[in-house]
């Protein structure tokens, strides 16, 4: 009876010993895996590089953490799970941000075309208005000059962006804006002095 | 009966003693050994901030290095738990890890000196720019230009204010790839500027002997007009000095000497007013022919079609005047020399009919136009 007992004691002891052996966390790793590559080919690190690196160095952690438990006579990966489920549930979250920031540059872009138009045609009707004169002259045809950059920078921005180069084409559109602005800047006080003239 | 079972409960006490003992001393000896995780820690938080510091940018080989063993580490490390617990060896991951660390640690300061040096660098690298812009706008912009030079001024100025939003956000790199973008078109343009100024000035004895031949026929008391190109100025010398001096616009293609008709030149050399135009006769407010084509343009104008240089059916072009409508700001005219409406009632009243004209591309020398600035 007594040998039965023991029988059974040990018996137990080894089912919760193997139960305890937990196996590699393959299919989390591997979703999370995706998820990052699925992120990164959304133009997150370079839309919101930021959280994308967060996110890398999320992954890594969860890494490290599978080999932790790895190292251990009886392996848990409880921990090294719930960091693989938040490195998915992060990268769920930085494609949702980098999408929202790829919109949010592409009106922001086509906003800035409309402006940047606008001033060009604005700055058309000063230059009628501007004095002329030796020094005029000479200033008028920087404009000129100036402006005929900025209208051409429109139409480069317009081809970038039918392109998807989302960076690229705000910038060059922020550069023209900047440029347009202070040719109106510039026909506005020449224009101003001149009425203070008569 | 008694005896077996008294034996096998010895037995199993000497094996669950044996196997206690093994485990004790497993777990000793695995609790002995260093795990790498610290180090795998440090080193991949050093790879954070080294990427933070932009390493990837201005450190990329150091990063790149860095990342990599990293990486080893941590497949050395995966592979040492897949082997038995009692012969796993952890030294080499350690061993890399550290490795890892003091790479990315290097790469941040280096990637931080780099960056520092770039600023400067893209710093001094604007001030050229700007000097650049400011010899194209003083030396060549009221050049007729061909559009290509014009176009390659125009990608300079603005890849050189992308440049400068590129600073202004941090992105020293971009800056500086940007800058050098518009140092190439703005190079291109001042290039092609600076020969068709110099080889304008070829001329220049030339135009220097009319000048002062046209100044030295003032002297006797005659009214004389000699019309700067360059500058774009008309004068009217009496005496030897200039009593009058105007603005004046010429045609697009002003730089060149007028050849044939509808090529929007102005012509250079001696020429006469030889009728004076208002009210109703000119479409110009007022106007002063000029006695273009001269004995000179004719001759010049022949030998060319002899050699071929111009088509056998162009014509050498006439109607060359000075006349009103001007003071728009650019040079608009077909070839003559527009003016200021009030300019030209001025010079209406100074000048008369056989008014001798000459035209020269510039009085000044070239050092003296460009003030001595190297181009």
């Amino acid at each position: 009876m007594k040998s039965k007992l023991i029988i059974a004691i040990a018996a137990m002891g080894l089912t919760v010993l193997f139960s305890s052996c937990q196996k590699v966390p393959q299919t989390e790793i591997d979703a999370a895996t995706a998820a990052i590559q699925e992120v990164k080919d959304a133009g997150a690190d370079l839309y919101v590089p930021e959280a994308y690196q967060a996110l890398v160095d999320s992954m890594k952690s969860a890494n490290e953490k599978v080999e932790v438990a790895k190292a251990k006579w009886f392996p848990s990966y409880t921990k090294a799970k719930a960091t693989l489920a938040t490195v998915s549930q992060m990268a769920v979250d930085t494609k949702a941000k980098s999408e929202a920031r790829k919109v949010e540059l592409k009106a922001e872009t086509t906003t800035m075309i409309g402006e940047v138009k606008a001033l060009v045609e604005e700055n058309k009707a000063l230059i009628a208005k501007a004095p002329r004169g030796k020094e005029g002259r000479e200033a008028l045809e920087a404009i000129k000059a100036d402006l005929a950059v900025a209208e051409t920078t429109v139409t480069e921005v317009e081809g970038l962006l039918a392109n998807g180069d989302l960076l690229g084409s705000n910038s060059k559109i922020k550069a023209a804006k900047e440029k347009a602005t202070s040719i109106k800047t510039e026909l506005e006080e020449a224009i101003a002095k001149k009425g203070g003239k008569k | 009966m008694v005896l077996n079972k008294k034996k096998i409960k010895w037995i199993v006490v000497i094996l669950s003693s044996v196997v206690f003992l093994i485990i004790t001393v497993c777990v000793v000896i695995v609790s002995q050994k260093d795990l790498p995780n610290n180090d795998l820690k440090l080193a991949r938080e050093a790879l954070s901030d080294a990427k933070e510091a932009e390493a990837d940018v201005y450190s990329e080989s150091k990063y790149k290095q860095s990342v990599q063993i990293y990486d080893t580490a941590m497949l050395n490390w995966s592979r040492e738990n897949d082997r038995f617990i009692l012969v796993r060896d952890y030294s080499r991951v350690i061993g890399l890890a550290k490795k890892s660390k003091t790479i990315a640690d290097e790469s941040k300061d280096e990637s931080i000196a780099k960056a520092d040096d770039l600023s400067k660098n893209v710093d001094a690298a604007f001030v050229s720019m700007e000097k650049k812009i400011e010899l194209y706008n003083n030396l060549f912009k009221n050049l007729p230009i061909p559009r290509s030079v014009f176009d390659a001024h125009n990608k300079s100025k603005m890849f050189f204010s992308e440049s400068k939003i590129a600073q202004g956000n941090g992105k020293l790199k971009d800056a500086e790839i940007l800058f050098k973008k518009a140092e190439i078109y703005a190079n291109h343009a001042n290039a092609a500027g600076a020969k068709m100024l110099r080889d304008y000035f070829n001329d220049y004895p030339r135009w220097k002997n009319l000048a002062n031949d046209a100044i030295s026929a003032s002297r006797g008391g005659n009214k004389v007009i000699l019309v700067d190109k360059v500058a774009h100025i008309l004068y009217v010398y009496q005496s030897g000095k200039a009593i009058r001096s105007y603005d004046v616009e010429f045609g697009p293609n002003w730089m060149a000497h007028k050849e044939v008709a509808g090529d929007r030149a102005t012509p250079e050399g001696n020429y006469h007013i030889t009728s004076k135009k208002d009210g109703g006769s000119t479409g110009y407010h007022k106007a002063m022919m000029l006695d273009y084509p001269n004995a000179e343009d004719r001759a010049h104008f022949a030998q060319m079609k002899r050699q071929g240089l111009i088509s056998r059916r162009a014509g050498i072009g006439n109607l060359i005047e000075i006349h009103g409508n001007g003071g728009r700001g650019f040079d608009w005219t077909s070839g003559c020399i527009g003016m200021r409406d009030r300019d030209i009632d001025d010079l209406f009243r100074v000048v008369g009919s056989g008014t001798r004209v000459t035209i020269v591309g510039s009085i000044e020398s070239l050092s003296v136009i460009t003030k001595g600035v190297d181009f």
